[in-house]
């Protein structure tokens, strides 16, 4: 029986997301269920119009362009490549929280990018971390 | 086998599949093997190269909990070539 993952996913800046990416890629290559959960700021993120301009950082924003460079030097897919491909190669599941949708303006999953697979309640991941092997928060 | 083959003894080897991922940094070689070990047979012989350091880790890790066998590795030319048998 597959091990389970679950993702508090409350950033919405580059760094934290090209993390929870890499992190991703290791659940996959475990074969893991995935439950993503994204909440508030990374809500943001996951808007259609925001997915592939948002370039923030939320630490050592002084370095941002040397970090942001170094991601392009090691052609490090963009966060939504590494979230798509986890979703290829293993179980994903992505989910709105419905408050954050509506905190940026996003009341349908079709303000998201495809990657989201639906809006749901904060009880959905209450359930999924208990019978989670790991949860983290992002 | 109970030790890692030697540098010579794994160059002998004649490789069923070459993952090349020296252009990728973590988890890419981790991901590409796994996309890859569905075109090895039972029994056949995967060569890995990668630049990244962590792989030399993180495959024979991965390959133990898989159930492949982790034959050896060996850094050569400033890459890392890492084998498995399936």
């Amino acid at each position: 029986m597959a091990k389970k993952m679950t993702l508090a996913l409350f950033s919405g800046s580059v760094d934290k997301l090209t993390a929870a990416g890499v992190i991703l890629g290791g659940a996959a290559a475990e074969d893991m269920d995935v439950e993503i959960f994204v909440l508030l700021q990374a809500a943001f993120a996951f808007k259609k119009e925001n997915a592939m301009t948002n370039d923030r950082v939320a630490e050592i924003t002084d370095k941002k362009d040397e970090f942001l460079a170094s991601l392009k030097r090691l052609e490090t897919p963009h966060w939504t490549e590494a979230f798509r491909k986890a979703k290829e190669m293993t179980n994903v599941k992505i989910h709105i929280c419905g408050f954050a949708g509506k905190v940026w303006h996003g009341e349908k999953l079709d303000d998201f990018i495809d990657l989201a697979d639906d809006i749901v309640g904060i009880g959905e991941y209450v359930d999924a971390a208990e019978n989670s092997d790991i949860n983290l928060f992002i | 086998m109970d030790r890692a083959m030697t540098k010579e003894e794994l160059k002998q080897l004649k490789p069923d599949k070459v993952v090349d991922a020296r252009g990728t940094a973590c988890p890419g070689p981790l991901l590409a093997v796994k996309q890859a070990i569905a075109d090895v047979p039972d029994g056949g012989i995967m060569e890995i190269l990668s630049s990244d350091e962590g792989t030399k880790r993180d495959v024979p890790r991965w390959a133990k909990k898989k159930g492949y066998e982790y034959l050896g590795d060996f850094e050569e030319s400033g890459y890392f070539t890492i084998y498995l048998k399936k």
